[in-house]
């Protein structure tokens, strides 16, 4: 009974697919024609963004505009599950004008058509964004996005809590595993941080601060190298203190670790610029306890640091009015009233060089109230970013196999430098299944 | 039952008509899509991202290779037996204990038990999924969590199937009691007569008629134990204990939907149709001899 049921409701949301598969069809035939005859009077964008906040900058663009209307709406899923949608709607014509796309996975977006250069609209912008970041975006040549922000990686740590041992927040790894354990021994159910295998993302950028370069090309041909000197570095550096049970394993945005997180059990964490703007739903009761430190590097006095997160917005291969929806995303993350509302309701660091001075920089993020230099620490990160030369075209496999084998590895207790290799492989083998040429 | 009189109807055809058109249309014809996707892959063209000219090519039985000699799929296979192995004889038992015990006697606030024991089958099985996440994590577990770890290399497949049997327990159950409410009366009087105590008539009566209502169930939950997708779908976000290969189910839509190759998950899915089928079957032809004995 119950598989009839399913089997039932299947077959409705199949025939509703259908019918939005052909109804889709048809109409993506006849508005070609009408912007082959050049595109007048009013037009509206589907605009697909997760972050919180950013209505307020919709409204204020449609305001201005009422001949380019933007509609927006929240995906489903967040990251790889919008992304892996994306790819799939792709060829059924159904995707919105513009999406949000985090730098990592453009380049697989890229790679299966789903998104369009936008050169040709938004012109020249190179004089407004430092170079690490417009290498997030252009690739041979093409512009596939205007970068909307910068996320250089920050330590994170519980003032109150740190102070009460006598501790300063560490500015090497070195002092950090010291802490570690102070921390620990004082109190074994306290830790300085956990090491989380579901973020990729943060592991890559903490790769990146360390010099490793995952992928490169020349030519055509890609070259990978996860599992390089520097990774294996911070790989043996973690592992060493999860060996010791120094740091927690658990991984991160679950309630356990939100819980760790609001209860003082877990009282640092190695993040990166928006923080901020998650604390409120995972330690909601301790806001004004934590302070932002700069992240602690590999030999004293050294500021590079990686990035975790950050994105821009593309226009799709669907969107029947790509001039359009480049000039939104254009606005959005270069003009003075975009990014004045990006900084206010989304807490986003600028990567827009001409407005990292803007005085709405001046207050910190409501979470940090107690930190007015928020923002002077960040804009410091944010000089020292070292990125990937480029992110992989199937990046998705790499994080699934950073998920799957790093977790493997935190669950029987081996070393974490054995699920690099894994993960180099899997990434190696996909791009070869894929028909790509590689060397690594 | 009569025979109808007037044979020569077209009417039983006529109705069949929705019914076999739905299932060419949303069963048959997206199934042999997937079976004719298995045997494709995706050839990146020219350029950096392989852009220029893609191709979707033949490929023979490369796919059916892959997924064949993938440890991690024969592993995954395990990983799903094991949790049948626990969960699908605790469905069975315990909803035929819960069952007998309705049927029993003396009891008392039936109706309301039945839907105590009922109600968990309607919670959605995302949502008890995470109801149990919060009850298994340390952090937030009112059962123990900080002396028992739930998410143990071996007590994974427990907390898993726990979640599972919980769900599924109350449905399979009303099937055994409605079962049991339809065995004539008189057969249970007459032993309660010859003296047999409550529990004799359970165990030597009622049990052995109720045999084709649990080959039934059995193999419900044995196909239930085969589709095992939301349950550790839903726990992988807060362990280390779950991979995104965990079981087959998830193996494909990892192969499919992150991985972004729907070629090897259309070969793994298919597979995996092959494996389900001839597992009913086999099931099935088991039961119902271990039935047909125990009808003797």
């Amino acid at each position: 009974m119950r598989t009839n049921l399913m089997r039932g409701t299947a077959a409705l949301t199949l025939a509703a697919t259908a019918l939005a598969m052909t109804a889709c069809g048809s109409s993506s035939s006849s508005s070609k024609a009408g912007a082959a005859s050049g595109s007048h009077g009013k037009v509206t964008l589907t605009f697909v963004n997760w972050d919180g906040g950013m209505q307020a900058a919709v409204d204020q663009w449609n305001q201005a505009n009422p001949d380019i209307q933007v509609q927006l709406s929240k995906p489903s899923g967040t990251g790889y599950t919008l992304y892996n949608k994306l790819i799939t709607n792709n060829a059924a014509g159904t995707n919105p004008d513009v999406t949000e796309v985090e730098y990592q996975a453009l380049p697989a977006l890229i790679a299966n058509k789903v998104i369009v250069p936008i050169d040709q609209y938004i012109g020249d912008i190179s004089a407004d964004f430092d170079k690490s970041s417009l290498a997030q975006v252009q690739f041979e040549g093409k512009t596939y996005g205007v970068p909307q922000n910068v996320c250089p990686m920050v330590f994170f740590y519980r003032k109150d809590i740190f102070d009460s041992l006598g501790l300063k927040p560490p500015t090497t790894w070195d002092e950090y595993a010291a802490d570690a354990a102070t921390i620990h021994a004082k109190n074994p159910k306290q830790y300085i941080g956990n090491f989380s295998a579901v973020d990729s993302g943060w592991f890559a950028g903490l790769a990146q601060q360390a010099g490793a370069n995952w992928w490169t090309t020349s030519g055509t041909t890609w070259n990978v190298a996860i599992d390089d000197a520097p990774t294996q570095k911070v790989a043996n550096y973690w592992s060493n203190l999860i060996d010791k049970g120094l740091v927690s394993p658990e991984p991160n945005w679950s309630p356990q670790w939100s819980t760790d997180m609001n209860s003082g059990n877990i009282i640092g964490w190695v993040s990166a610029q928006w923080a901020p703007n998650q604390f409120p739903s995972v330690a909601k009761d301790t806001a004004g306890k934590w302070v932002a430190a700069p992240l602690p590097a590999w030999t004293a006095g050294d500021p590079t640091v990686g990035i975790w997160g950050g994105e821009t917005e593309a226009v799709t291969a669907n969107s029947k009015h790509p001039a359009e929806a480049a000039k939104f995303v254009k606005w959005l993350n270069s003009s003075t009233e975009g990014v004045k509302t990006l900084i206010q309701q989304v807490a986003a660091f600028p990567a827009s060089l001409s407005n990292q001075n803007q005085d709405a920089l001046k207050t910190p993020p409501p979470f940090m109230s107690d930190q007015q230099d928020y923002n002077t620490l960040i804009a410091q990160a944010a000089k020292n970013v070292r990125t990937f030369q480029v992110w992989g075209p199937n990046a998705n496999v790499t994080f699934d196999a950073y998920s799957n084998d790093f977790a493997a590895a935190l669950q029987n207790k081996t070393p974490l430098s054995a699920a690099l290799t894994q993960m180099q492989q899997a990434t190696v083998d996909d791009l070869k299944k894929r028909g790509f040429s590689v060397t690594g | 039952m009569k025979a109808p009189r007037r044979r020569h109807t077209l009417l039983p055809q006529i109705l069949l008509i929705p019914a076999v058109v739905l299932f060419l249309l949303f069963t048959v014809a997206p199934g042999a899509y997937a079976i004719y996707l298995s045997f494709m892959k995706q050839k990146a063209g020219g350029g950096l991202f392989g852009t220029d000219n893609p191709t979707t090519v033949f490929a023979g039985l490369e796919n059916y290779r892959a997924a064949f000699g993938d440890a991690e799929f024969w592993h995954s296979i395990g990983r799903m037996l094991l949790v049948a192995v626990i969960g699908v004889p605790a469905t069975i038992g315990f909803s035929t204990l819960f069952a007998l015990c309705l049927d029993a006697k003396r009891t008392r606030l039936v109706g309301f038990s039945r839907l105590a024991i009922f109600l968990p089958y309607a919670v959605p099985g995302v949502v008890a999924t995470l109801l149990w996440g919060f009850m298994y994590l340390p952090a937030t577990s009112p059962i123990g969590g900080d002396t028992i770890n739930y998410f143990g290399s071996h007590t994974v497949f427990f907390a898993v199937a726990n979640v599972a049997v919980w769900g599924v327990l109350g449905f399979n159950m009303v099937v055994i009691y409605t079962s049991l409410r339809g065995l004539p009366r008189e057969l249970f009087q007459a032993a309660e007569l010859d003296g047999a105590s409550e529990l004799q008539i359970a165990l030597r009566i009622k049990l052995p008629l109720l045999a084709p209502t649990l080959t039934l169930v059995t193999v419900f939950s044995l196909i239930g134990a085969l589709q095992l997708f939301n349950e550790p779908t839903t726990l992988k976000p807060v362990t280390n204990a779950i991979s995104s290969t965990w079981v087959p189910l998830m193996r494909v839509y990892t192969d499919a939907f992150v991985d972004n190759d729907i070629y090897r998950g259309a070969a793994a899915s298919f597979l995996l149709i092959v494996l389900t089928v001839a597992a009913t079957v086999a099931a099935n032809t088991v039961l119902r001899l271990i039935a047909r004995r125990s009808e003797r």
